[in-house]
């Protein structure tokens, strides 16, 4: 598994009364390629027309980034191609591309990034803010209403650092009413630092999320057009183990113990035979939580050194389910199917060791069903946390 | 009365004693002799393997499992469970 994990997110609020955007972010990760692209686009106007503009915008930016051609010219061709409004004679749309490479360990991160009439973007080293040096190029498109400029820069990414793309409804919020000048690009500067400054570790979600509040506040809680903030952020990834079903034998026990022991980050042991191995190996008590349960699923254990001890079967099967509806959270009742999913939710990678011990009493031909369900449970979990919760999940038998 | 005068009532919350009446088992405090409650110390326990000797001649050795004071009780259910604390006093 990768040690290092780029959580990528954004926040959005649409221009007052406006149910659809003239902001568009469009992301997506390309495992196989190694690619990341992340693209905010700002469509003239507001409302339909702007998002359609966006839209296209976004697509084509995207599209682009996966070809092999340079960003420069993708962009000139994504400006050829709009449409030109009715009224204004202009065809406009903003952006900014962030195309995001790394190597097959991602020890080497590299961000080719453009951008065009948006607000300049904000690279973050910690809670430290690192001005732009990247260079301007003047496209000089025939036809063009106006001198176009496109910023570009090429740069790496290290663990810690942040990239900020912002639509100008962030930077203009506050304009004319709590702020003469609107927020601008030194104020969303200050705050970020600040933020960063108080929670170092702070998820992208989060991020953006108080940024977006914060102009909406400064709007006086009515959007005067659409507010639109993302971030790239390079981090250590944190990491959940899953331990289920006792090892194929004794020794491998051991094995297991010290699997457990070495891992670093958060610890399930599923399973109650498992969860006893376990308690044998560390020397550590095993006490039930009758506090954690419901009518579906048993109740979990406490044991020092593991974050959840829960039982096996029904505790998986559920998750699995839920998993696969992507229930909320909130809905679930306290039981230890909620805790479970918390703890994973709150991962970027899940690690499964499956013990495929044949129970002693293997005269009992239950038995062997039992290690066929236990392998499609968590064929079921590990797809939906790739499918529906983008988690990377890897797994073995022990 | 102290703690460790109280006799140990384990309830067995494994996955087979669970699906079989185990969990309405765990609603001790609600159907239990109120009398009983302050008698007896109640906790969960993980499966007395007793789940895997089970004879099928023998309703008794049916889950879910209940063990009072070291003694094994299977075939459980919330009357039984009354009356089998109330003989223990
Ligand atoms: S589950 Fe209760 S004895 Fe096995």
């Amino acid at each position: 598994m990768n040690d290092i994990f780029i959580d990528v997110d954004y926040s959005q609020v649409y221009k007052h009364g406006q149910k659809i955007g003239g902001d568009v972010f469009l992301l997506s990760r390309n495992p196989d390629r190694n690619q990341i692209v992340a693209i905010l686009s700002d469509g003239l106007g507001s409302g339909v027309k702007a998002n359609v503009l966006a839209s296209l915008t976004a697509h084509m930016a995207h599209n682009l980034s996966f070809s092999p051609m340079d960003l420069t010219h993708s962009a000139k061709i994504i400006m050829d191609t709009l449409p030109v409004c009715k009224e204004r004679k202009i065809s406009y749309s903003t952006f900014s591309i962030a195309d995001i490479r790394y190597d097959n360990t991602a020890e080497k991160i590299i961000v080719n990034f453009l951008e065009y009439d948006n607000p300049p973007a904000l690279f973050f080293q910690g809670p430290k803010n690192i001005p732009w040096t990247g260079e301007t190029i003047d496209l000089q498109r025939k036809g063009a209403f106006k001198k176009e400029l496109l910023h570009r820069q090429t740069f790496n990414l290290e663990i810690g650092d942040r990239l900020l793309m912002l639509s100008d409804g962030v930077t203009q919020s506050g304009l004319g009413l709590s702020m003469p000048l609107g927020w601008r690009i030194g104020g969303v500067n200050k705050f970020i630092e600040r933020t960063l400054e108080n929670n170092t570790e702070i998820s992208s979600k989060s991020l953006t999320k108080a940024i977006v509040n914060k102009a909406l506040n400064l709007d006086g809680f009515t959007s005067r057009d659409d507010i639109t903030c993302s971030c790239i952020y390079v981090r250590k990834p944190r990491r959940t183990l899953i331990v289920t079903g006792p090892p194929f034998s004794k020794e491998s026990d051991v094995i297991l113990g010290e699997k457990i022991k070495a891992f670093n980050g958060k610890k399930i042991v599923s399973g109650g035979t498992t969860a006893l191995i376990v308690s044998r190996l560390f020397d550590k008590k095993l006490k039930v939580d009758l506090t954690c349960w419901s009518s579906e699923v048993p109740p979990a254990s406490n044991m020092e050194g593991i974050t959840l001890v829960t039982e096996g079967m029904l505790t998986l099967s559920k998750v699995a389910t839920h998993l696969e509806a992507k229930t909320p959270v909130y809905d679930l009742p306290n039981d230890p199917v909620k805790k479970f999913i918390e703890i994973i939710e709150n991962s970027d990678q899940v690690h499964f060791i499956v013990g495929t011990k044949i129970n002693e009493a293997h005269q009992d031909p239950n038995i062997p069903v039992e290690i066929g369900i236990r392998r499609t449970i968590i064929g079921r979990l590990r797809k939906a946390l790739e499918d529906n919760y983008l988690k990377e999940t890897s797994q073995e038998y022990l | 009365m102290k703690k460790r005068d109280k006799l140990l009532v384990k309830i067995c919350v494994g996955t087979s004693c669970f699906v079989q009446g185990g969990a309405d088992l765990l609603l001790y405090n609600d159907f239990l002799n109120p009398e009983l409650l302050d008698r007896f110390e109640f906790e969960g326990c993980s499966c007395l393997e007793a789940c895997k000797a089970v004879n099928d001649a023998d309703v008794e050795s049916k889950p879910p499992f209940v063990m009072i004071n070291g003694k094994l009780h299977g075939n459980m259910n919330s009357d039984k469970l009354n009356k089998l604390l109330s003989d223990e006093i």
